[in-house]
């Protein structure tokens, strides 16, 4: 007898309960990790067995995994191996920064693993109230992570994400309830309340009963997929979130709700047969995409930005399930993936960069990263351009399918509703990355010392008029007044991170050899040739048609060798580990699905689709 | 086993149905957070009063365990809590609804019409009594509106809980057993666990923006 369903909920329960007991941080790090990557294993023992009897249950039915749920248990094994695996490094050296305490940590250790276990719960949880209480408990573990830096407006953004995820969960409660309801208007005795025997008895279920369910459903699980008018809560819990939880948020909590959301879908489906519960999806689906594109146009917060970016892409993922036809469905799967293993790298690399520069403010942290944080600037260059959907990578290819099968099946209107909504988000998202990754640090006038004081950056007010004289701190004051009302927030965050020394004073800024210097001993020799590249680029035409790239090299080299060397100074490849990971990860499924693969998401896309054919 | 509407458990159970919504109502107009808490825990005794009357007249023992579940968790654990909380923060105890009491009685009157709309088509289905699912979709969406009228973040986390008493009793009033009991034991425990979560959460909301005032949170925009 195999115990892999089993198993893969008790590995995270243990490692939550050795968290809880043990003192050391290491031995904390090393529970979380091993146990990911145990249910990984066990993810890929189960694609082999759902491949060989296509249906898996344990514990007398109670636990039961099909292609639909193996493929979400692999996603969520992928992701939260790759989140543990990051955040050993991102809370070490936010704990050295003493933006958390120890004790935050072991909270953030003890709850992930509960986090991860819980959404395995939801994908093999065979009875839907269990289903149910599983995707309360995912809300109820995540919440405190998104809370763990207890800022204001972190605290803000736990009390929305709570709210709005209870108020969601307690209509889905009402639609589960009545899809029960509907189940025993015939049968006298108590009976079952598996998906799989509802499935086998599903042209007796009460047809207004199980619509009406479905309605409240939709909107309940849908508030939790952070689907369009519900999904307000959804920016603030990504945006506040260490990073590592936000890569678990956006990468596959969404999708967890939406598989639950997807098995009242084939219930309906089966039962009455007709395309009610797909327009509804496909509705929904359109309204978040459309709604996304705009709002990704005006964020300033790279998280949010990311938040934004992963409302469209789950709105793609529901509108190509409500086309359905089986390209459409299998395209749907196949995104659901892609985007899984690309959100943690984007959130990774915004972890890096807020680590790094202490705000997630664009107009703060850019243009011109790339001269900063060479490497997250790869990593994020390349995850943006996978989530744009430019074509080599593999999100290019999920939606070129799902467009395909849209317009295959003669959808032309709503095909071309999600082609422009693609476009407008990969425009937003292509103008707000490369403004802040690429181009060169705004300063036009280095060599000009008398323009050095005003260069422009938002002062912490504490900090104002201590680290200079009256007279500079007067003139700073004067600059940046007009400047205070844009950046309430950044100032808010840039109190708070006590390493916000870089941010201090305006001056070191006004140059950035200097910064480097400062903070970086960089030696004179490099800092001159960079210089020469420096003025380089100054040739606006070269920079226009992309030789910004080229003439950047010399120093990016020199930077990078210099780091090499001195790791503890420079926190850029902390982190790349894992970031490193996932996205290889990524670009090998990007170029080369195997074949097994590909057959549970054919099986998978047959379960979708199933009711209608 | 299917009672027709006019024998007597169905005429209690639809008057204690009555009783909560009348409750719920009570708790929309109601000003102090204390005599909230205590209309909850009075509600949540009326539906184990409902679940008692379901036990016994149907011979559903496993509705036993929901009316115990209820009467500990409910009825005495939960109010205990909100009470210790409201007491340890000492916060004023005027809640400061948004809308006056005559509008907001107004409003939840109109979502018990809507309440009874919505629950129409469905009354055949229903095993007891003709208006438990009514009362249950009306407690549903004056929860809602409780939890928009009202600020404090205490009287938002008592909104949700009617919320989960109307799911409640739409589970009994549907099935006349409750849902299957691994079910209904996880709903008490996520009940749980949840206000213990928000009251760690109100908790350091208190500590950090030194109120309990909701309308303070509006620094996350766009």
């Amino acid at each position: 007898m195999n115990h892999d369903l089993t198993l893969l909920l008790i590995a995270p329960a243990l490692a939550a309960i050795v968290c809880l007991l043990s003192r050391s941080r290491r031995a904390m790090e090393l529970a979380n990790v091993l146990a990911f990557a145990l249910t990984v294993g066990l993810g890929l023992e189960l694609l082999r067995q759902v491949l060989l009897h296509r249906v898996v249950s344990e514990c007398g039915d109670f636990l039961r995994a099909d292609a639909l749920s193996a493929w979400m248990v692999l996603l969520v094994s992928v992701v939260s191996l790759g989140s543990s695996l990051y955040a050993v490094r991102y809370f070490r050296r936010d704990l050295a920064s003493g933006a958390v305490t120890p004790g935050r940590i072991k909270e953030f250790y003890v709850l992930n693993p509960l986090f991860g276990g819980a959404m395995f719960l939801v994908v093999l949880a065979n009875n839907l109230g269990v289903m149910w209480f599983a995707l309360e408990a995912t809300a109820l573990s995540s919440v405190l992570l998104v809370a763990l830096y207890n800022r204001k407006t972190s605290l803000e953004a736990a009390w929305k994400y709570i709210i709005l995820g209870s108020l969601g969960l307690a209509l889905a409660l009402f639609g589960t309830v009545f899809t029960y309801a509907a189940a025993i208007r015939h049968s006298a005795t108590l009976p079952n309340f598996n998906w799989s025997h509802l499935m086998s008895m599903a042209s007796q279920l009460d047809p207004r009963m199980i619509r009406l369910a479905f309605i409240f459903v939709l909107v309940g699980y849908g508030a939790k997929a952070g689907l369009a008018p519900m999904h307000t809560w959804l920016p603030d819990a990504h945006s506040e979130a260490p990073s590592p939880t936000s890569a678990m948020l956006s990468g596959v909590s969404l999708k967890v709700a939406l598989y639950a959301l997807l098995r009242f879908h084939i219930l309906t489906t089966a039962c009455l047969g007709s395309s009610f519960s797909r327009n509804l999806l496909l509705v929904f689906g359109l309204g978040s995409m459309c709604l996304a594109a705009p709002f990704i146009l005006v964020q300033t917060n790279l998280k949010r930005l990311l938040a934004y970016s992963s409302l469209e892409h789950i709105g793609l993922i529901c509108a190509g399930i409500g086309l359905n036809s089986p390209l459409t469905i299998f395209g749907a799967l196949l995104h659901m993936g892609y985007h899984a293993l690309i959100k943690p790298v984007l959130f990774f690399s915004a972890g890096n960069i807020h680590q790094s520069r202490h705000t997630l403010q664009m107009r703060l942290i850019g243009p011109g990263l790339i001269r900063v944080l060479p490497l997250t600037v790869l990593s994020m260059g390349l995850a943006g351009a996978a989530v744009m959907g430019l074509p080599p990578f593999g999100l290019f290819f999920s939606e070129i399918t799902v467009l395909t099968g849209g317009f295959a099946t003669g959808q032309t209107l709503v095909s071309a509703l999600l082609l422009a909504a693609i476009l407008a988000s990969f425009c937003g998202i292509l103008c707000q990355l490369t403004r802040v990754l690429l181009g060169t640090p705004r300063v036009e006038h280095v060599s000009e010392p008398k323009m050095r004081g005003e260069f422009i950056r938002p002062v912490p007010p504490h900090s104002r008029g201590k680290n200079s004289s009256s007279e500079q701190a007067q003139v700073r004051q004067g600059k940046t007044t007009e400047y205070t009302e844009y950046t309430e927030e950044s100032l808010g965050e840039g109190i708070e991170s006590p390493g916000g020394r870089v941010h201090a004073s305006g001056a070191h800024l006004a140059d950035p050899f200097r910064v480097l210097r400062v903070f970086r001993g960089f030696p004179l020799p490099f800092s001159r040739i960079s210089r020469i590249s420096w003025s380089l680029t100054r040739f606006r035409s070269l920079r226009f048609l992309g030789f910004g790239f080229v003439s950047n090299f010399p120093f990016r080299v020199s930077d990078l060798v210099k780091r090499w060397w001195s790791r503890r100074h420079a926190p850029v490849l902390d982190g790349l580990p894992a970031t490193g990971l996932m996205l290889a990860i990524f670009l090998v499924f990007s170029v080369w699905l195997p074949a097994p693969l590909l057959e549970l998401m054919r099986q998978a896309a047959g379960i979708i689709g199933g009711g209608l054919r | 086993m299917n009672s027709s509407p006019s024998d007597f458990p169905s005429q209690l159970i639809t008057l204690l149905a009555a009783g909560m919504l009348v409750i719920q109502l009570l708790m929309a107009v109601q000003r102090m957070l204390l005599t909230s808490i205590r209309l909850f825990a009075l509600q949540s005794l009326l539906f184990a009063a409902i679940a008692t009357v379901i036990a016994y007249c149907h011979n559903a023992p496993e509705v036993y365990w929901v009316v115990g579940l209820t009467l500990a968790g409910k009825v005495c654990f939960l109010p205990w809590l909100l009470n210790r909380q409201v007491r340890r923060i000492g916060i004023v105890q005027e809640i400061a609804p948004l809308l006056n009491p005559s509008a907001s009685m107004l409003l939840c009157g109109a979502f018990t019409v809507v309440g009874y709309l919505v629950a129409r088509p469905f009354t055949s289905l229903e095993r007891l009594g003709n208006n438990t699912l009514a009362v249950a979709i009306a407690l549903l969406l004056t929860g809602f509106f409780l939890m928009l009228n009202r600020r404090k973040a205490i009287s938002q986390v008592l909104a949700l809980l009617t919320v989960e008493n109307g799911a409640m009793l739409a589970a009994v009033a549907l099935t006349t057993y409750g849902m299957p009991l691994v079910v209904e034991v996880s709903m008490f425990f996520d009940i749980l666990v949840a206000v213990m979560v928000l009251g760690i959460l109100v908790y350091r909301i208190r500590e950090s923006f030194a109120s309990m005032d909701l309308s303070e949170l509006k620094l996350l925009k766009g």
